[in-house]
């Protein structure tokens, strides 16, 4: 008994089998023909689809790119504070990957391979936190403070590397030894140390910051 | 005479930046004023669609000069 997809069912399904492969094997763990077998078809009716294995894989980054979320409901209803908008674009930022764990497989496998377009697209992703972070510090720190521009410049890896370790422990590891603290919850403390190590001494933040979604 | 009353220059930033410094410039401005915008970041495009449905002002026009995108947001009365 086979059903009979259109073409946009079958470009849909072929995405998401590469997707999960992408996520597991990385780009070059990766043939054609096991993403072919995965839909159950031939690997010429998937290059009617796709001309060749990096177009299937730019598909995959580009349906991400569509998915992008968006921070401006954060901006609009959590008012223009440093803390409070930081607070909330990281709620939407682990929410979109704990939905989809697979865009945070296939970016560690990224960085593994080098490909440079690869992680061009996945450093813009981070580029919304790193920006608003150098900007908010340029405008926040006193210009007296020794080394400033290396501070602001540390300050915002430092944030990309603690959310992003805060999502591997939460996404990709089997045992959590953080069980007791939900993603949410460690986002939140993450957010309130940061904010404690560059000088803002918020211990909580606005309730409505703090509020998923 | 221009048909804007502020300009603002986000190229280079992305999202939310532009849309946090547009929030403030049209802060600053009076009722029915323009803000002209100059973005990069393509995401730009549908934030600033989203940002004057959910703030009430008014995206006079969107488009694309010089491969940079450009919004004019006059704010609501």
């Amino acid at each position: 008994m086979s059903h009979r997809l259109s073409g946009p069912e079958r470009r849909e399904t072929i995405l998401s089998a590469a997707q999960g492969l992408f996520a597991s094997k990385g780009f070059h763990g990766v043939s054609i023909d096991e993403i072919a077998r995965a839909v159950s078809v031939s690997p010429a009716i998937l290059y009617r689809h796709f001309d060749s294995k990096h177009a299937l894989y730019a598909a995959v980054l580009d349906k991400f790119s569509h998915q992008r979320q968006s921070y401006v409901d954060t901006i609009v209803n959590h008012g223009t504070r440093f803390e409070d908008a930081l607070a909330g674009m990281t709620q939407v930022y682990i929410t979109s990957i704990a939905d989809n764990p697979d865009i945070l497989r296939i970016e560690l496998h990224s960085l593994l391979e080098g490909n440079p377009a690869t992680l061009a697209f996945f450093q813009n992703r981070w580029k919304s936190f790193t920006d608003y972070i150098e900007f908010g510090l340029n405008e926040f720190l006193p210009y007296d403070i020794p080394n400033r521009e290396r501070t602001i410049l540390s300050a915002a890896l430092m944030f990309q590397g603690m959310v992003r370790e805060a999502l591997i422990q939460k996404c990709l590891q089997p045992h959590d030894r953080l069980e007791d603290l939900d993603l949410q919850e460690l986002s939140n403390e993450l957010v309130s140390l940061f904010l404690r190590s560059i000088g803002i001494n918020k211990t909580q933040l606005s309730r409505k910051a703090t509020m998923t979604g | 005479m221009s048909d804007f009353d502020s300009e603002l220059d986000a190229s280079g930033l992305n999202c939310p930046l532009p849309i946090l410094r547009a929030k403030k410039a049209i802060a600053a401005l009076d009722a029915g004023q323009t803000l002209r915008i100059v973005a990069t970041d393509p995401g730009s495009v549908k934030d600033f669609e989203a940002f004057c449905k959910q703030t009430g002002n008014e995206l006079k026009s969107s488009g694309e000069e010089d491969g940079k995108f450009v919004f004019m947001i006059q704010k609501a009365a």
